[in-house]
């Protein structure tokens, strides 16, 4: 707002008249509830995709910026699907499956040919490597679809609204907030019951004594690399219907699931969990308080976190 | 007749290149920075087209003082630092001797900085900060062609206050245009209307993804009627978030930048809330007058857009402005089109249009309507919809 030249007298003046409409009345319950499952929603959207994040840091080492980029091309790709299959039946979801499964294809295909090259230089490389590939995935897309703003229709069944306590909530909402709590304890699961999950943990831990026991450890990071980005494509498919499809949607949102995995703690599944309901929450009552500047709470929060807890609220402390 | 023989022809030909300068059809060369890639570009090439329309209709019909006009249009992005660079440019390199364009409220503010700078004569035909044509930004070689944030959001007022609303929430994107257009608004409402109560004002930032935070807020504080001023894709965005929410059904929305146009009708099609209130530069459908109709005619033709876009009206009534102050000062020195554009009327396709010499501001009103499906169109149109006009709403 600084840049676009509203002398500074004027702006002043209304800044003044719009404070004084801030302190609104008490707001009613029921209206509270309906911003919490906002926030909620919210929250299973930053969860799917600092899950993944977390997940490829915790076993690959590797803090991947190009997460947010994975995220854009699931949102591009689902809208390129939906306009290609609008004639299907169910298209929408269609679309969401194909989407998700194109970046985790394409993540496969950056773990395979460049990222495992890196594992054994610098964590200063991986963090050039991933970091130029959000410059070119952003590039790229603007080269496909150019820079114009994209929404996806809900799908026909999900359209409309349920009532809660006289209040209107979407119905897509309502299948998200049921949506992540299942693909968490879905990966909770695997990683704590099934023998790919012990594997993906004691990788995590050890990867050289892991290799020495006969463990294809190159093919279990690349399982665990598409599985993240599969996290990243399918929240950016989901999230299509509600939000805008616009360039930048890649570093807003790698920005906020960073934030996820600090408050949360980096590595941390329950953590990310944890930290993207309060994130999530924190945003969205946040605006009721001061609409114009809800992020800074969250910002306060993250340095609160990195002062008193640098490993975050579930994460393990660094000194070992 | 006979033709002219060869070397007739060479020397002639040789003689305009050796001296350009004393050739009598050296073009008026007209620089048009516009917004032509990315978001804006759904409006900024439209207005390009517009522009470039009328040029060709006064070429083909002899050109301006026996002088051909020559467009130059330049892609000048979202921002006003490249405004900035652009008109500089065209200044420099290009040695244009008019400057119509900008697209965005600040481009405006930028653009009208370089011509101070450069006096060189700026129309916008878009840009709508009010502060431009005020002091102490007004200056001599700035002229706009548009409505202003205030003469809208002054018309949205005047239209509510015919409503027996009494609670009113505002939504508007946190920058110059939204803060302008919704502070003139708030103004000119309790100005007429003192008995209305703004109860809430929400402020999302320009280019917001997600809208949903602020939707529900804005139900909370039981408004009885909305004045919303996202534009272009924004609003096409909010409309289909705020949907489930049962938005429409509960709060009357106004929809101020321009929501009810064309253009934002098909992007949306069955998405676009019927009953919403909203405004337009310029309706293909509306004035059904013969003017007007010839004018729609002949964009159709020329763009190759069955309907005809609204927002091609921005470019050709600012190259008329130009056009007409150029016949009437019979030169294109400076000084004298300025002088020949103060107090200027011309006969526009959307009907007369004066050019205040006090603050250099077009008298241009706002078409105001209520979305409604038609059998005619596959798109919902505004009906019924008026005119209401800018003089009343100015200082």
């Amino acid at each position: 707002m600084f840049a676009t030249g509203t002398s500074p007298c004027a702006s002043r003046k209304g800044a003044t008249a719009r404070e004084g409409f801030v302190l609104m009345s008490l707001p009613d319950p029921s209206f509270l509830i309906i911003q919490a499952l906002n926030g909620l929603t919210n929250a299973m959207f930053l969860f799917l995709i600092a899950s993944g994040l977390s997940i490829i840091f915790g076993v690959l080492g590797v803090l991947n910026f190009a997460h947010g980029s994975l995220y854009m091309l699931g949102a591009y790709l689902t809208h390129q699907c939906v306009s290609f299959f609008v004639d299907v039946p169910g298209y929408f979801w269609w679309a969401v499956i194909l989407a998700s499964l194109a970046v985790a294809l394409l993540g496969g295909v950056i773990e395979r040919l460049f990222l495992r090259r890196l594992y054994h230089r610098e964590e200063l490389y991986q963090l050039l490597f991933t970091y130029a590939l959000v410059l070119i995935l952003s590039d790229l897309a603007k080269l496909i679809w150019g820079t114009d703003q994209f929404s996806v229709s809900r799908p026909a069944i999900l359209k409309g609204a349920v009532e809660i306590f006289g209040q209107y909530f979407p119905k897509y909402n309502v299948v998200i907030i049921f949506l992540g709590p299942c693909i968490a304890f879905l990966f909770w699961f695997i990683m704590l019951r099934t023998r790919w999950g012990r594997m993906i943990r004691a990788a995590a831990l050890d990867r050289e004594t892991l290799g020495a026991l006969g463990v294809n450890v190159n093919l279990l990071f690349t399982v665990v690399f598409v599985s993240g980005s599969w996290l990243a494509g399918l929240g950016g498919a989901l999230v299509s219907p509600v939000s805008a499809i616009v360039p930048g949607m890649d570093v807003e949102i790698i920005i906020n699931a960073f934030i996820v995995v600090v408050i949360g703690g980096l590595g941390s599944f329950w953590g990310t969990f944890l930290g993207a309901l309060i994130v999530g929450q924190v945003y969205s009552l946040g605006i009721l308080v001061l609409p114009r500047l809800s992020m800074v709470f969250i910002y306060v929060l993250m340095v609160l976190v990195l002062i008193i807890r640098p490993w975050g609220l579930l994460g393990r402390s660094l000194q070992r | 007749m006979r033709r002219l023989p060869f070397y007739v022809i060479v020397s002639l030909a040789v003689a305009a290149m050796a001296l350009p300068a004393m050739a009598a059809d050296k073009p008026i060369v007209v620089g048009y920075p516009m917004w032509l890639s990315g978001g804006g570009g759904l409006f900024g090439q439209p207005s390009a087209k517009g522009a470039e329309m009328l040029v060709k209709e006064v070429n083909d019909a002899g050109g301006l003082l026996g002088r051909p006009i020559e467009l130059l249009v330049r892609d000048c992005k979202g921002t006003p630092e490249e405004a900035t660079r652009v008109s500089k440019e065209l200044i420099l390199k290009d040695q244009v001797d008019f400057l119509v364009g900008g697209l965005s409220a600040s481009q405006g503010l930028a653009i009208s900085e370089v011509a101070k700078q450069e006096k060189i004569l700026y129309i916008a035909p878009i840009s709508k900060a009010a502060e431009m044509c005020e002091p102490p930004k007004l200056h001599p070689y700035v002229f706009r062609a548009a409505a202003n944030t205030k003469t809208e959001g002054r018309s949205a007022a005047v239209f509510m206050a015919k409503h027996p609303w009494k609670r009113i929430a505002t939504i508007g994107p946190d920058y110059a245009y939204g803060q302008g257009v919704t502070q003139a608004f708030v103004e000119w409402m309790q100005k007429n209307k003192p008995e209305v109560e703004i109860v809430y004002q929400a402020w999302p930032k320009l280019g917001e993804t997600d809208y949903t935070p602020f939707i529900s807020p804005v139900l909370a504080a039981k408004p009885d009627a909305a004045f919303i001023s996202l534009w272009g894709g924004h609003f096409v965005t909010f409309a289909k978030q705020a949907l489930d929410y049962g938005f429409f059904e509960k709060v009357k929305v106004v929809a101020a930048g321009e929501a009810g146009s064309p253009e934002t009708a098909r992007a949306l099609k069955d998405e676009l809330p019927l009953g919403i209130t909203s405004n337009s530069y310029e309706l293909f459908y509306f004035p059904d007058t013969p003017e007007h109709n010839a004018y729609v005619q002949r964009l159709r033709e020329f763009s190759g857009d069955e309907y005809g876009s609204s927002w091609a009206s921005t470019g050709y009534i600012a190259m008329q402005f130009l056009v007409e102050a150029i016949k009437k000062a019979g030169s294109t020195d400076t000084d004298k089109v300025i002088k020949a554009l103060e107090g200027l009327t011309i006969d526009t396709p959307i009907g007369k249009q004066t050019m205040r010499a006090k603050d250099h501001q077009a008298t241009r009103g706002q078409f105001w309507g209520t979305t409604a499906k038609v059998p005619e169109y596959p798109f919902p149109i505004l009906k019924p919809v008026e005119y209401i006009p800018a003089e009343d709403l100015m200082e």
